[in-house]
């Protein structure tokens, strides 16, 4: 729990987090009515604030090895099954797990991770993957499970998951359905719902809204078009009249119009940040770290933006360890680990630890197989929630047999994934305020597995 | 520019040429006529815009003199230009990566073989290495020869390039494929499929089967057909075992690389067992790595997928985003066979894509559509080359253009390069079924970033501006200048060399006026620098037609 929520009164707790399913209720009696009353709360930007940070690892994190059971049994099969890659138990960080039973430990190299999950601000979704179906091994075997297309590669993976749709042909992602569903939860906002770090993106991508891109180094604004002296201004005078011309072919419309939208809000945005009381929070002066503080910082001024709601995304390369894994994946983890914790920090700064989810996203687990110094691409995989409505300290999901040749396993140790990224993130999407009956626009193929909440956040029955 | 002077122009460079018939009566009789001549000099600036870095006068009025099929006949011929070369004279032993890159500059500004080194830049961005994942100092060698050696191929054969790149010790290194073992059960190792995916998802087949137009074949299910499985990657998993840095001493040695040299194998770490590869075809048991590759090449080489995969994508980078399905098969046909039964013939294939009736006229007869955005780093060799840009006095000192323009040669985020060929930008483009690979890194953010990078590299970016950084590279505009006491003469120019003619009335008439109300103070240099700015920061220039 977070340090503020913890001295909070209780019930006033559960009256904020309530706000949503009462949403999610409306929801029910359509649309419209779910939609006022999400607006029914204070200002932009206020108490009914919230924000997910989808924090992609790019590559396929290897994540058998950043949460590892402890226990003798399971940690044999793990340790029988990685060879090479295993962790030694001695080194492994032992957490304090309220539920399942059982002892489990991070990676070495992520104490802070360690930290945030003994404090419930973090939580472990176990063995999750892009999925079409509840899918069994035998159904694998016998090859009538309907199964992604080009299972195992990069940025199929990754389209799925970002999309939660490989089927359709709209090439939306799941962030951008969202932001299509609730754009009037930010009515009258200076700046798209999405927000991406990382370039553009699918997942942020809807049918009517577009992510707006920022860098970690804040939003540049244009030399030698602007008020500042006569020259410059006649010079922006010529420069947009020509791009406000009328333009006859697609390709210059569409450029046309980003010069346009990038002009006005990088001149809002850019003033806003200059304005805003810089945050006493340390980050790591990572890629990650830098994208990270951004975040915060653009948080920082969203009353000024008129956003109630936000989807961030922010990504990391580099976790395709096909090679050199036991050198390379403690800085991967570690970073991680101490970005995390100071994204967490900062929103504890500004008092919006409650109002802030982050989650871990990644093209896919990888095999427990080593090919000599590294792993390949796999399937299931265990991924991060945090946050302060988050039900930290748990396992989510059903944490694998790490076994060759188990009950998960495909062959050559690529684990079937037993939980669906659709559930994982229908779960996230309620806490952030889509309706119950608008779930299945965001994830349509959610219905077909046993529930699309995983609980992992704190909601009322 | 009048007429007269452009006859005058022509005979001169065909003259310079040939160095005959142009003593006395100036009839240039001795030059040949141009093979394919061009209608118009903007027919030869939309051509050169295709095939080089970026028209110049010079290129003009040669390519005028010669013709298209004479043109590319004598760009077949020019010698390489090589950035080993560039960093052997440079004599720093181990030099950073940022020298690469500068000598890439060098050459794409002022060598001769633009369409060599265009093809070059292309295939870069099909089989894709990076130094993103890699940049240490050591590993600059390599990549520049990798780089030489898709400029040496570029005029080859596709089977050629698929063998050095798949033997390549810098690709070994970043798709992990030196020292790729057999299965060793007892430790649980199985060989590492890296390497084997990529070549066939990114280098060759793609992920469904097409047909010879590039289009998706749909099978009975209406889902396009996988062009493998898992167990083909495993096959080829097995295939590309037992191959290491040349020279090593041993095995598994960690300290010692080779990033020149080809990787060599050793047989006792290579998998003997049968393997099955794309289209079932069964590789037997017992045959040594170098066997076992050779026929797995040529088991890629050879799928139908390749030529319109392969196709497809060159005519993305030259011509346009979105070719019909007619002139993709038009071109993978001569990529299946040139005509004399040869497959892969990537000169056959280059100007079965220049000479096409779509890339020729694909502007006029579908005006909305037809061409692409331009890639970042081409807008600014584009400008670069066309007002002269000259070397500062550290050579070409620029080696992070990633920073302002999100490209840099052998530097994308990954192996799926800087966009994807299918990317579609969402809204009008996509509602039309386009595509258009290089929207995937144009954002709010970065138009700005390269609008500005445009601004200081124009207004504040040539030879003899107040307090230009004499380390920068500089545009050159006495001609532009001598052109700017009379700015319709200026727009003029501009728009032929910028915009191959095709200026809207209504932009010419905005940078017109804008020119005129400036002050004539300089010999005309802020003037040309000012219309230059407006040209290259504008839409229009920013797609190519």
């Amino acid at each position: 729990m977070g340090r503020r929520q913890a001295l909070r009164d209780r019930r006033e707790f559960l009256k904020r987090c309530c706000s949503i399913t009462a949403g999610g209720l409306a929801g029910f009696y359509g649309l419209s009515n779910s939609l006022q009353l999400a607006n029914a709360a204070v200002g932009p930007g206020g108490e009914d604030y919230r924000a997910l940070v989808c924090i992609f690892l790019f590559g396929g994190n290897d994540s058998w090895n950043m949460f590892v059971p402890r226990d003798a049994v399971p940690y044999g099969a793990y340790a029988a099954s990685r060879q090479n890659l295993a962790i030694p138990l001695a080194n492994l960080i032992q957490v304090n797990t309220v539920s399942p039973a059982g002892s489990y430990g991070f990676h070495p190299s992520c104490q802070q991770l360690a930290n945030l999950y003994n404090s419930g601000d973090l939580a472990v979704v176990a063995n999750m993957g892009v999925l079409l179906e509840p899918t069994t091994k035998a159904a694998y075997d016998a090859r009538t499970a309907n199964l992604p297309a080009q299972l195992f590669s990069h940025n199929t993976q990754q389209q799925h998951w970002q999309t939660s749709r490989p089927d359709s042909t709209e090439r939306t992602g799941w962030c951008g359905r969202v932001a299509d569903l609730l754009t009037s939860a930010n009515q009258g906002a200076a700046v798209s719902m999405n927000i991406s770090l990382f370039g553009n993106n699918t997942q942020q991508t809807g049918a009517t809204s577009l992510p707006y891109n920022v860098t970690s180094r804040g939003v540049p604004t244009l030399d030698g078009i602007n008020d500042r002296n006569t020259i410059n201004t006649i010079r922006k005078q010529a420069f947009e009249s020509i791009l406000n011309m009328s333009h006859q072919h697609r390709f210059v419309r569409e450029y046309a119009n980003v010069q346009q939208r990038a002009i006005g809000l990088a001149e809002t945005i850019d003033n806003e940040l200059d304005n805003a009381t810089p945050l006493s929070t340390q980050f790591p002066n990572s890629r990650l770290g830098q994208q990270l503080e951004q975040v915060a910082r653009l948080i920082q001024i969203r009353a000024a933006l008129g956003v109630d709601r936000q989807v961030y995304f922010v990504g990391a390369g580099g976790w395709d360890t096909h090679g050199q894994q036991a050198t390379r994946q403690p800085n991967l983890l570690g970073d991680l680990s101490d970005c995390m914790a100071a994204f967490y920090g900062a929103t504890v700064e500004m008092g919006l630890e409650d109002n802030v989810t982050s989650f871990t996203a990644s093209d896919f687990g990888r095999t427990l197989t080593s090919n000599g110094d590294g792993s390949d691409h796999g399937w299931g995989g265990h991924s991060l929630v945090m946050g302060g409505c988050v039900n930290g300290s748990r396992i989510f999901g059903t944490m694998p047999t790490l076994e060759i040749g188990g009950p998960d396993d495909t062959r050559g140790g690529r684990l079937i994934p037993t939980t669906s990224v659709d559930q994982y993130v229908a779960t996230l999407a309620r806490w952030y305020g889509v309706p119950q009956g608008q779930i299945s626009t965001v994830v349509p193929n959610v219905t077909r597995f046993a529930t699309d909440d995983l609980g992992f956040m704190q909601l009322i029955p | 520019m009048s007429s007269v002077r452009v006859a005058s122009l022509v005979v001169f460079a065909a003259c310079a040429l040939w160095g005959v018939g142009c003593g006395g009566g100036g009839s240039g009789g001795g030059a040949p006529p141009p093979q394919d001549p061009f209608d118009t000099q903007e027919d030869a600036a939309r051509f050169l815009t295709q095939a080089t870095f970026g028209t110049t006068q010079e290129d003009l009025q040669v390519a005028m003199a010669l013709g298209r099929e004479g043109w590319l006949d004598r760009q077949h011929d020019i010698p390489m230009s090589s950035q080993v070369d560039y960093l052997n004279a440079l004599g720093q032993g181990t030099p950073a990566q940022d020298r690469r890159v500068e000598g890439w500059w060098q050459i794409v500004l002022t060598g001769e073989d633009q369409l060599r080194q265009r093809m070059a830049w292309a295939l870069s961005q099909i089989v894709v290495i990076s130094d993103a994942d890699m940049g240490e100092n050591a590993v600059t060698y390599g990549m520049a020869n990798y780089y030489d050696m898709l400029a040496e191929n570029a005029f080859g054969n596709y089977r050629d390039i698929l063998e050095h790149v798949t033997l390549s010790p810098v690709m070994g290194r970043y798709l992990s494929m030196v020292r790729n073992e057999k299965a060793d059960p007892a430790e649980n190792i199985r060989p590492d499929e890296n390497y084997a995916r990529e070549v066939m998802q990114l280098f060759s087949v793609g992920l469904v089967m097409l047909n010879q137009d590039g289009t998706a074949i749909i099978g009975t299910d209406n889902n396009p057909v996988p062009t493998y499985d898992q167990a083909t990657i495993e096959g080829y998993a097995a295939v590309f075992t037992g191959w290491n840095y040349a020279g090593i001493p041993s095995w598994n040695n960690g300290s010692y690389r080779n990033y020149i040299d080809p990787m060599e194998p050793n047989e006792s770490f290579h998998d003997t067992n049968e393997k099955t590869i794309l289209n079932g075809q069964v590789l037997p048991a017992g045959r040594t790595a170098r066997v076992d590759l050779d026929s797995a090449l040529d088991s890629i080489f050879n799928h139908p997928n390749v030529p319109p995969f392969i196709s497809k994508q060159l005519i993305q980078r030259f011509v346009t985003s979105n070719p019909s399905p007619a002139y993709v098969r038009r071109v993978a046909d001569v990529f299946a066979n040139n005509g004399q039964g040869v497959r892969g013939d990537l000169w056959a294939v280059l100007r079965a894509i220049l000479l096409d009736d779509e890339a020729r006229n694909g502007h006029v007869t579908n005006p909305t559509n037809f061409g692409k955005l331009k890639e970042p780093l081409l807008r600014v060799t584009n400008m670069w080359r066309a007002f002269r840009a000259r070397a500062g006095t550290t050579g070409f000192a620029y080696g992070r253009p990633e920073r302002d323009f999100d490209q840099a040669p052998l530097r994308s985020p990954s192996v799926f390069n800087f966009y994807r060929p299918e990317y579609a930008r969402p809204g009008e483009i996509a509602n039309a079924g386009l595509v258009s690979p290089e929207f995937q890194i144009l954002t709010e953010t970065s138009i700005i970033g390269v609008t500005n990078q445009f601004y200081q590299r124009t207004v504040e970016g040539y030879s003899g501006a107040p307090g230009t950084n004499l380390t920068e590279i500089l545009l050159i505009l006495d001609f532009e200048a001598q052109l700017a006491a009379a700015p319709i003469a200026l727009v003029d120019h501009l728009d032929l060399i910028l915009l191959e003619g095709r200026m809207p009335g209504a932009m010419r008439q905005t940078i017109i006026n804008y020119v005129d109300a400036l002050p004539f103070t300089d010999g005309g240099y802020n003037r040309a620098a000012e219309a230059i700015f407006l040209v290259v920061s504008s839409p229009e220039f920013a797609v190519q037609r």
